[in-house]
């Protein structure tokens, strides 16, 4: 039933930042929503939870996008490790360094993106638009990136608490 | 023998090879959306549509019946004449240069008309770097892998991937898209790109053509993709190099990607066929 919670989750996000956020100029060039999803998934969540979620959405993801297929799977697969292999000298869960967390997963992910661009395309190179994207995600990230993750944890304990009376109500 | 760190660095460095020889794989041969590749975006594409039919649903409303009905009834009247003078506008310049060039030539064969398919746009790329868009017309309504996709301002991309029903369209301000293409005036031909700032890179331009800002550039047809003369933009800047034997013109799309909801698809035109020799 967890695995019917994040996939809810990572579809609403999807659809969200795929038909409604292109309507409003505000969000133009807001991060990617799935990061702080992946994020949450790799402070918050068990590993064999987690991976079979983040290989689903990074295969949809690229499914969607414009861009060379597994550059999302890759950039998720990245955040993961990254976040994993950080919470095991950072308490991240106490709130104060989440917006570094979240911060961080963007730029990684930017990073793969404009790294993969780079390795693939003779012709690329960083524009003033480039950069400025970047600058514009990282001050999106850091003030909404947490709140992101406190709706998802918040979310995953009502439904269990919900699935849990739906249970005890059964027996 | 080994230590556990040193067992770790190794693993990662291994990790980060076949993962830059998969991407590297991927990016040579692109997965379609044949096999998994469909289930994905069958799973996707319904709700994109019903939440972007929602929200148009609900601006209409807003737009139409509480937000000055006439004025914006008017309006929208107004815009689609507008697009259509436009189109015809161009289409006549078009055509006039290329009247007084083949006046001089005989038995020559007109053109064929396109057959057009309008979709709607339900979806676009959850990424900035990337320009696409997910359109409402697949495989089952005719619609192949290479078709163009316009609008009456001008070309809007090239459909890239179909499923049974719905398509991803590149557009061309995609940083992967090219349009042959020439200004329209001094027929200076090259190849429109894309470009970070949405716009678009008219590259490959001769240094020898005067090329000034304003001038109109469309499509030269010689990709076999796009129809001759659909417009692609204007000149907005030129630099010419000192050294080189190009010239980097910059074009602004007369299309705004950001405003795209209806598409027309170019469908091929139907192939001749002979009959069979007696």
């Amino acid at each position: 039933m967890t695995y019917c919670l994040h996939i809810f989750i990572g579809l609403c996000l999807i659809v969200i930042q795929t038909t409604v956020m292109p309507h409003i100029p505000l969000f133009a060039r807001f991060y990617d929503l799935l990061a702080p999803f992946v994020i949450y998934l790799s402070i918050f969540r068990s590993v064999r939870e987690s991976m079979i979620i983040v290989f689903v959405f990074g295969f949809f993801m690229d499914i969607i996008s414009g861009g060379p297929f597994g550059i999302y799977l890759t950039a998720y697969l990245w955040m993961f490790i990254g976040v994993r292999w950080a919470i095991t000298f950072l308490h991240v869960g106490d709130g104060l360094l989440l917006p570094v967390v979240v911060t961080a997963g963007v730029l990684m992910e930017n990073l793969v993106f404009i790294g993969t661009s780079a390795m693939f395309e003779q012709s690329s190179r960083i524009s003033e638009t480039m950069v400025s994207t970047i600058i514009v995600q990282v001050l999106w990230a850091i003030f909404t990136g947490p709140l992101f993750l406190m709706l998802f944890n918040t979310s995953h304990r009502r439904w269990n608490l919900w699935f849990k009376e739906i249970l005890v109500k059964k027996n | 023998m080994f230590s556990k760190k040193m067992v770790m660095i190794v693993g990662l460095i291994v990790l980060i090879a076949v993962n830059i020889i998969l991407l590297s794989v991927f990016n040579r041969r692109y997965i379609s959306y044949y096999r998994p590749g469909r289930i994905a975006i069958s799973l996707i594409a319904p709700f994109q549509k019903a939440s972007t039919n929602s929200i148009r649903f609900v601006r209409d409303i807003w737009r139409h019946y509480f937000f000055v009905v006439n004025v914006a009834k008017e309006n929208d009247n107004y815009k689609k004449a507008l697009n259509k003078a436009f189109e015809n506008n161009i289409q006549l310049r078009e055509l006039r240069l290329s009247n007084s060039r083949l006046r001089n030539l005989l038995n020559f064969e007109k053109t064929i008309t396109n057959r057009v398919l309008s979709a709607e746009v339900i979806g676009k790329d959850p990424s900035p770097w990337f320009k696409t868009v997910l359109i409402d017309k697949g495989k089952s309504d005719g619609v192949e892998t290479g078709m163009a996709v316009v609008v009456p301002k001008g070309i809007a991309g090239q459909i890239t991937d179909v499923s049974s029903n719905y398509s991803k369209v590149l557009l061309i301000i995609d940083h992967n898209s090219a349009v042959d293409a020439l200004v329209q005036n001094d027929r200076a031909r090259g190849i429109i790109k894309g470009d970070a700032a949405g716009q678009c890179l008219f590259k490959y331009v001769l240094r020898k053509h005067d090329i000034e800002i304003g001038n109109i550039v469309v499509s030269s047809g010689l990709d076999g993709v796009f129809p001759k003369g659909l417009a692609v933009g204007y000149v907005s800047a030129v630099i010419k190099p000192k050294a080189g034997i190009f010239q980097e013109v910059t074009v602004t799309p007369y299309v705004d990607f950001e405003k795209l909801e209806e598409v027309l698809i170019v469908l091929n035109p139907k192939k001749k066929e002979f009959e069979p020799e007696q």
